[in-house]
């Protein structure tokens, strides 16, 4: 690991100053670290000064009411799995942040460095392949081992986006608060990534250097609404998703009122399919328009050599979760 | 001979000190019954559970592994090993890497690497990050040249030759295969299959690596993670240009070997080489990705299998076509049919050399590939002819050993039962692939030696403060080789367990042999007991002298001592007896005893699975094994074996595998996240039975044999949920929707 210096601001403001110097050479937000050690290690990634976001009291918090939902991104993975409110009412977020690796990573890991994680495509982390998000000119897993890689909204990169909190936080409607020097933004976290095909090759985000991720919103829940998240791994112990789909219904009188579905560990960002979700909307969630919108979801689907499998699981997992939230 | 006849009198060597000189002297004794296990009822500690000796050390941390070894100066080395199968070093800039803070020494070690992962340069410095830091900066630029690493590579028209007579060995055949295709042809019913097992990897915990500490001068210090204690430290007197007798090897405690820590190896000459240099210690243990790379493997298989049998089940015909992938060595692969006997069979097996490491042994060489594909082949055939999955098993285990086959039936019936084989709904056909849960059952066979042989030498120690000690220079490779030499000590001494101490791990102590090939219980233990019998002989005969009461007489008890010879016998605790020694106390040695072990050790293995036919998910619900162990020493350690050897096939099955990019030429999981071992959630109910029906009195080595059918067992049962027929592991989810034709 290249040696770096430790920054430990105590307020965000001195934190966002340090990043915005612009005689600091590269610098890079340490948050659980538990991504961005590994790709220190691995030489990856070599900051020159890490921002330790470790040292700013109160970024931890968790406010789940009835106004709606509001998570400081160091709240770490075991906060939030273990939160009662989180757990009754943006069930999916809850669901997610347990299935993340190991209670060990959990315990370190927070919400914000799971937002912001880079891919696990095994040419991406390692760094003899230089590969096309690493500056090189192609992406080895299009005709290579491609097991893991997207089936949908790949090129010119086949990765698949790694948080599992993602598509559940964007099927709970999920907004996302920035910080820099320039003040502060809210987008949707559907806004916050971005597809390779437009320009999301060597990032993922729309995070501007100097950003900083302070916290994640969700509206509340209105009545009838239920949301699930159902991660498929191929270790169950401690893996990231083969594939999986989040999410959320509101049923009144009986029929869908409103549905959202994202997928996760197919595509390059978390995959919402609108399709799917309308086909929903004014009908009675049963297993013939679960089947349907399992159907409308996978529309598309692009397989490479090795992960067409991708495509008859993802169809069963959002089926069982759409007919798992029919009851 | 009964063993109530009246003690004849044996002649024994023991060591004997005058004016300070050792020397052994050949004394006469009675001959207790040494030759012969007590009876299992009359055990007090041995086929009991007894909890290791060694454990709380271990599970506290106190124990020194090779890894754990700090020594004053001490340097680590790192290596930098190729990330190209095949290439030549065009520049290594050694100077960069000495201008680093803290490194120490630089060299280089091959220019034209010829594996992946062969070691190309070394550094040590006085830190492991400084010598990470050196590592980067000898920044080595390399010209790729034509690699093979995959089978189609290596086979093709105008693959890159990697060995010199090229890359397919000549086949070793068996049989006569007109005769086999007859039999074939006059099958009921045959069927033809390919069957594919991947590289499977050790895993150890402690990677392999050794700390040399040399400082100058006539001797040195060696400390080794090794399967070999004896025998290392001679390896390292040649590049340590020292005589072997004075180099002190160490292997206190070990983190797993599993067949694949054998000799010193590359990094153990590298270290010695660093260390004469700097004379200095220096410390180098492989990096999880070097192990990887560089640490052996369990050699890969493309088996075809065309087998034919009668409408009742008995094996006709057998035709089996089969390439071995052990790199650049020639791998290892078990004969087919295996276990079964099969009318007329023929066979050829060739090896395919790549550019990478050569495997190594690894719990049961050759084994588990063959079973795998084996009892898959014997499974299709059975559905084929729907003759039930058992009673196929049963008809076709004609081993010229018949114990042998009645030991297999009976075990058969014993994991039938345990597993729920008489409920069970598919018994000659395939589960419909319907719900969310299929459930699959699947059987499968393992056989072993497991004798021992000639080598180990141990001596028991009895001090005068009473105090025992049980020694041998061997290494205790997980299996609890100190728990059970301190519970043969103590039982025939009549003490408690806690009343013997085991010393093992010092090229000082006696010779032993290597621990491969489950060698080491039926080597050593037999030895043990021969030491210990000594011992009780030779404070028989001391005690008699002393309390003039013939030496016959005696009985070591947990109570005591007593004589029943004399006149009004009394019990004299073993403190007090002790208490009469000379100072230097008793010693006496043991050598093998042939008639202490044995040779032999069948089992089976059934597996009880859910197929979750709408994702692939496979979950091994339960696994069973019936295992064949001859006198068990330690109950508890050999189910704690067998476990960790289901475990192992448990990985085989259903996640392991090296992968390596055939283009790029890069291992893609050389790693414990992609390299996917069961954790503790993928682990099963594990139903461990030692086969208490085989009564031999003498001791069988158990390490390899559980390790062998758990793959095959799970596969069968895959298939016999819901059809879905995998040929080749890791069994994934991938595999099991594509063999349910779900993936277009």
């Amino acid at each position: 690991m290249k040696s770096f210096r430790l920054l430990n601001p105590t307020t965000l403001d001195e934190a966002i100053a340090l990043c915005a110097d612009p005689k600091g050479g590269v610098t890079k937000l340490l948050a659980g670290g538990q991504d961005l050690l590994t790709e220190m290690k691995e030489h990856l990634a070599g900051p020159d000064r890490l921002v330790n976001l470790k040292s700013i009291p109160g970024l931890d918090a968790i406010e789940a009411g009835a106004v709606g939902l509001r998570i400081g991104a160091l709240a770490t993975l075991a906060k939030i799995e273990r939160d009662a409110g989180v757990r009754a009412n943006w069930t999916a977020l809850s669901q997610a942040a347990l299935s993340v690796a190991s209670p060990q990573i959990r315990s370190c890991a927070t919400i914000g460095g799971n937002l912001c994680q880079r891919p696990r495509c095994w040419y991406y982390r390692m760094e003899e392949a230089h590969c096309l998000k690493k500056g090189g000119t192609e992406c080895f897993a299009y005709g290579g081992l491609n097991k893991y890689n997207a089936i949908l909204g790949g090129g010119p990169s086949y990765i698949v986006h790694p948080s599992d909190l993602a598509p559940a936080l964007v099927a709970l409607d999920a907004e996302v608060t920035l910080r820099s020097a320039k003040g502060e933004r809210k987008l949707p976290l559907e806004k916050f990534y971005v597809l390779p095909e437009n320009g999301g090759v060597e990032k993922e985000t729309v995070l501007a250097d100097g950003e900083i991720v302070t916290a994640i919103t969700a509206p509340a829940p209105v009545a009838g609404m239920r949301s699930t998240y159902s991660k498929f791994k191929e270790r169950d112990s401690f893996d990231f998703a083969l594939s999986a789909v989040a999410a959320s219904i509101v049923i009144a009188g009986g029929k869908v009122t409103r549905a959202r579905l994202c997928l996760g560990g197919v595509a390059p960002v978390p995959w919402r399919v609108p399709a799917a979700e309308a086909l929903l909307v004014g009908r009675v969630l049963d297993a013939q328009a679960a089947r349907e919108a399992a159907e409308a979801a996978l529309k598309g689907a692009e397989p490479l050599a090795q992960n067409g499998f991708k495509v008859p699981l993802t169809k069963t997992l959002v089926e069982r979760a759409l007919l798992s939230l029919a009851g | 001979m009964s063993r109530q006849d009246a003690p004849k009198k044996k002649k024994i060597k023991v060591p004997k000190v005058v004016n300070g000189i050792e020397s052994e002297v050949e004394i006469e004794v009675d001959d207790v019954p040494g030759g012969a296990w007590p009876d299992r009822a009359s055990l007090r500690l041995l086929n009991h559970d007894l909890p290791r000796v060694d454990g709380p050390e271990k599970s506290s941390g106190r124990a020194r592994y090779t890894h754990d070894v700090r020594a004053p100066g001490m340097v680590y080395a790192r290596l930098l090993v190729s990330p190209l199968p095949h290439a030549r070093v065009k520049k290594l800039d050694l100077d960069a890497a000495r201008k680093v803070p803290g490194v120490v020494i630089a060299i280089a070690l091959q220019e034209e690497p010829k594996w992946l992962g062969e070691p190309i340069a070394a550094v040590a410095a006085e830190s492991v990050e400084a010598a990470e830091d050196g590592l980067r900066a000898l920044a080595p630029q390399l010209e790729a040249m034509p690699w093979a690493v995959d089978h189609a590579g290596a086979t093709r028209p105008d693959a890159p030759r990697v060995g010199k007579d090229g890359n397919l060995g000549k086949p070793e055949t068996n049989g006569d295969e007109a005769k086999a295709r007859a039999a074939l042809k006059a099958s009921a019913a045959s069927i033809t299959a390919t069957y594919t097992v991947p590289i499977q990897h050790h895993s150890c915990l402690e990677t392999h690596g050794v700390v040399v500490d040399y400082r100058g001068g006539d001797e040195a210090t060696v400390y080794c993670s090794t399967q070999a204690t004896t025998g290392f430290a001679e390896e390292a007197a040649k590049p340590l240009d020292l005589q072997a007798s004075k180099i002190h090897g160490l292997n206190e405690h070990m983190g797993g070997g599993f067949g694949g820590k054998f000799g010193l190896g590359l990094e153990g000459q590298v270290a010695c080489r660093l260390s004469k240099e700097l004379k200095r210690p220096v410390h180098l243990m492989l990096t999880r990705r070097d192990e990887f790379l560089m640490g052996g493997n369990r050699s890969g298989s493309v088996q075809t299998i065309e087998l034919g049998g009668s409408a009742s089940g008995d094996l006709l015909g057998m035709v089996a076509t089969s390439f071995k992938h052990g790199g650049l060595g020639r791998g290892s692969l078990a004969g087919q049919p295996y276990i079964y006997a099969v009318g007329d069979t023929y066979r050829a097996v060739r090896s395919v050399l790549m550019n990478l490491d050569s495997s190594r042994a690894m719990r049961a060489p050759g084994h588990p590939q063959a079973s795998f594909a084996m009892e898959s082949a014997l499974d299709e055939l059975a559905y084929a002819l729907g003759v039930d999955l058992l009673e196929i098993r049963k008809r076709n285990v004609k081993n010229p050993e018949a114990w042998r086959n009645e030991a297999w039936k009976r075990q058969l019936d014993r994991a039938a039962q345990e597993i729920g084989w008489a409920a069970h709904p598919h018994k000659t056909k395939p589960g419909p692939a319907t719900g969310t849960e299929c459930i699959g059952i699947g059987f499968a066979l393992g056989n072993w030696g497991g004798g021992g042989s000639k080598g180990c030498e141990v001596e028991v120690k009895i001090e005068r403060d009473g105090s025992v000690s049980a020694l041998c220079g061997t290494q205790d490779l997980g299996t609890g080789t100190r728990t059970y030499m301190a519970a043969i000590t103590a039982e025939e001494l009549g003490l408690p367990l806690a009343g013997v101490t085991a010393r093992i791990g010092s090229s000082r102590l006696g010779n032993s042999v290597g621990s491969g090939g489950s060698v080491t219980t039926a080597s050593l233990a037999p030895a043990v007991k021969d030491a210990a019998s000594n011992a009780r002989a030779l404070m028989a005969d001391h005690l008699s002298r002393v309390m003039n009461l013939p030496a016959a007489g005696f009985r070591f008890m947990p109570e005591g001592i007593v004589n029943d010879q004399a006149k009004s016998p009394t019990v004299m605790t073993w403190a007090k007896a002790c208490a009469t020694l000379p100072v230097e106390g008793l010693r006496a040695n043991g050598v093998w005893v042939d008639s202490l072990q044995a040779t032999g050790a069948p089992c089976v293995q059934a597996a009880r699975v859910a197929v979750d036919p709408g994702t692939g998910r496979v979950r091994v619900l339960h696994m069973v094994c019936v295992q064949a162990v001859g006198l068990p020493l330690n109950r508890l350690a050999l189910k704690s074996q067998i476990q960790g050897a289901m475990i192992q096939a448990l990985g085989y099955a259903t996640g392991e595998g090296r992968v390596i990019d055939p283009v790029l030429g890069l291992q893609m999981n050389a790693n414990f996240e992609e390299y996917k071992l069961p954790h503790a959630l993928e682990i099963p109910r594990m139903t461990t039975i030692i086969d208490d029906e085989d009564k031999r009195q003498a001791v069988v080595g158990v390490g390899e044999p559980p390790a062998i059918p758990g793959a095959g067992a799970i596969a069968n049962a895959v298939a016999n949920a819901c059809g879905a027929r995998v040929r080749e592991l890791p069994i994934t989810p991938d595999k099991v929707l594509m063999a349910l034709g779900k993936v277009v």
